[in-house]
């Protein structure tokens, strides 16, 4: 191959890559920035986004049926434990919340082996997807392609979703100050709610495109959580536009670590993550803050 | 913080010490754990009740760090397994019959690799302190997957070897007997606990308390947080590595599921199940996790199911674990 398409396959994966972290990174900035709750099962909604997405499309719906299906369906268990497990200590230190997302992932977890079972599997994607398509002399699978158009159009989507709608400048003005908002007289359970359903939605999202990409396994969201942290936190935590910068620069990051040394790929991105944290805690672009 | 910690803080510092019938009572469980492998000879039992220690002693340190200082460390698990790795590996290549060499090059490497990532670490509090712990703990978890030629990888280090005991030139006996390696765990398990205990209840814990209740405050005091909270968490981590030591000692062998993710939310479920900010909770929580443990992943492989569902009850119901309880019958008994 010729550096061209080395180079070319390199990007796109990156692209392919920083674009899934940065769906479920987003989502887990959504829900901390709006109701101050780091949650540590969103790895696993997005483990069981992938496996719902995989009952559903064995089960014999489109890929893209399922696609639209699978985000409702995790927004839906996502409610529920908004409601019984993690609003009773969202008044309680950070420590608690923390411990308590923990063990949710690993209920979720324990779940998701009870149901499926421990072995890896695939999802089965259209005929017309599993081509490949000759760009700049390497070979690209159709799949990656539609993948980074699903990314980009849930991104803008999630964008104009935001920027444009009522709901979502509610949920904005929501996440700088949630004292004047519930004095406008918005009912501040509902934003926490919504934050929880919309970052539940970009995991099942992630979690249903990432299944032909990857294996889908029990374990597949503990990556997928860790890096997606580095992400927000590389990005500044609550920073939109840094976690979209961090996204594609991590996929950059290990995209090119997996191409010349396969093992230590994680071992330089979580050095990464605490470089950043120790010399700028606010991010890359100065965005993010802790509490 | 919330009314809770209040009460807590009240527990720690304002009760006796010293009082006689605590006293006792210490001594008294002192004594029956050490006359136990005399009583109870079977090894099963012995070697059971040696890894509640082992891994008490692991809460216990957690418990400074959690329950004292006020910082989450999810995987407190690592500075067990670094610390058991470089003992298994000094008495491998470098020594195998000196132990107190062996541990104490383990409690000094733990050390030195916990300094760096302490300092990182205690420039961010809070949240961000619990996902760097994350972040360098699973760090720690892949090189030692993923070494090797080291660490042995997946398989683990195997064949360490079993040095003897030895104290002032007289062999106590060898640390591959169940029983004296029980014996060797219960007084270096209740030296950590004394020291602790000491060290909790000087100014210099009322310091880390003071950082726990309210960082800001207790800057404006003049405290050096950063500092303190380095103190705190250079000390937790040594604990840790000594725990280690033990832990290669009793099991003469260490995979890298020790050092996972869902081993750490044991150890953090130790902490739990007992009650933070009481140093002896820990220990009493890590027997009752150990004991639970051993018991349901005989009967079920779906450990990891019951496991989240307790720390998601304990969290809800029951935040100040065993030691609140206590406290909660002595109140009702008053009324």
């Amino acid at each position: 191959m010729s550096i061209l398409a080395i180079t070319v396959d390199i990007v796109l994966n990156s692209l392919v890559l920083g674009g899934v972290l940065l769906i479920v990174a987003i989502g887990l900035n959504i829900i901390y920035g709006l109701s101050r709750v780091m949650n540590l099962a969103h790895g696993s909604l997005y483990a069981l986004g992938a496996y719902a997405g995989f009952t559903l499309v064995a089960s014999g719906l489109n890929f893209f049926v399922a696609l639209l299906i699978a985000p409702v369906l995790i927004a839906i268990v996502g409610l529920i434990i908004e409601r019984t497990i993690i609003s009773p200590v969202r008044k309680r230190s950070i420590v608690y919340t923390l411990i308590l997302t923990y063990g949710l992932m690993f209920l979720l977890d324990g779940l998701i082996k009870y149901f499926w079972g421990n072995e890896p599997r695939f999802i089965e994607i259209p005929e017309f997807m599993r081509q490949t398509l000759p760009i700049a002399g390497t070979h690209y699978p159709v799949f990656r392609l539609v993948t980074l158009l699903i990314t980009a159009a849930a991104m803008i989507g999630l964008m104009l979703f935001l920027g444009k709608t009522k709901l979502g400048i509610i949920l904005r003005a929501a996440s700088s100050i949630p004292e004047m908002v519930s004095c406008m007289g918005i009912n501040m359970t509902f934003v926490h709610i919504g934050a929880f359903a919309l970052g539940c939605i970009l995991a099942g999202i992630a979690g249903v495109i990432s299944g032909p990409l990857y294996t889908i396994d029990p374990i597949m969201g503990h990556e997928m959580l860790i890096s997606s942290f580095v992400v927000i936190v590389i990005g500044g935590l609550g920073s939109l536009r840094g976690a979209v910068l961090a996204a594609f620069l991590i996929g950059l990051v290990q995209t090119l670590a997996e191409f010349f040394v396969t093992d230590l790929a994680m071992v330089i991105v979580y050095m990464m993550m605490a470089v950043i944290l120790a010399l700028m805690p606010r991010g890359l672009l100065g965005e993010g803050r802790f509490e | 913080m919330s009314k809770m910690d209040d009460r807590t803080s009240e527990m720690g510092l304002k009760r006796g010490t010293g009082h006689p019938v605590r006293i006792v009572a210490l001594l008294i469980l002192i004594a029956c754990l050490a006359l136990f492998p005399f009583v109870v000879t079977n090894r099963f039992y012995i070697s059971l009740v040696n890894e509640m220690l082992i891994y008490g002693l692991l809460a216990m340190s957690l418990d400074v760090l959690l329950g004292y200082t006020g910082l989450l460390s999810f995987m407190h698990n690592a500075y067990l397994g670094i610390g058991a790795y470089v003992v298994g590996l000094f008495l491998i290549h470098i020594s195998p019959s000196s132990l107190w060499l062996a541990i104490l090059a383990g409690v000094v490497a733990t050390s030195l690799i916990a300094l760096p990532v302490g300092w990182v670490q205690v420039r961010t509090g809070g949240l961000a302190f619990a996902l760097l712990t994350l972040a360098f703990g699973m760090m720690f978890y892949t090189i030692v997957w993923k070494w090797y030629d080291l660490t042995g990888g997946d398989d683990g280090l195997m064949g360490v070897p079993h040095p003897d005991i030895q104290l002032g030139g007289i062999v106590l006996g060898n640390s591959g007997n169940p029983t004296a390696m029980y014996l060797l765990s219960l007084c270096i398990v209740i030296a950590c606990f004394l020291l602790t205990w000491r060290i909790i209840h000087s100014p210099f814990g009322a310091v880390l308390e003071a950082i726990r209740e309210n960082e800001e405050r207790a800057s404006f005091v003049g405290i050096n947080v950063r500092r303190y909270k380095l103190y705190g968490w250079m000390y937790a981590c040594m604990l840790g590595g000594i725990s280690g030591g033990l832990f290669i000692l009793y099991r003469g062998y260490i995979g890298p599921t020790t050092m996972s993710a869902f081993a750490g939310a044991g150890v953090l479920m130790m902490v739990l199940v007992g009650g933070m900010g009481s140093l002896w909770g820990p220990i009493v929580g890590a027997g009752i996790f150990i004991f639970i443990q051993d018991y349901i992943s005989t009967m079920t492989e779906h450990w990891e199911l019951f496991v989240g569902l307790v720390v998601i009850l304990l969290v809800l119901f029951m935040p100040r674990g065993f030691v609140g309880l206590g406290d909660y019958l002595t109140r009702f008994r008053k009324e």
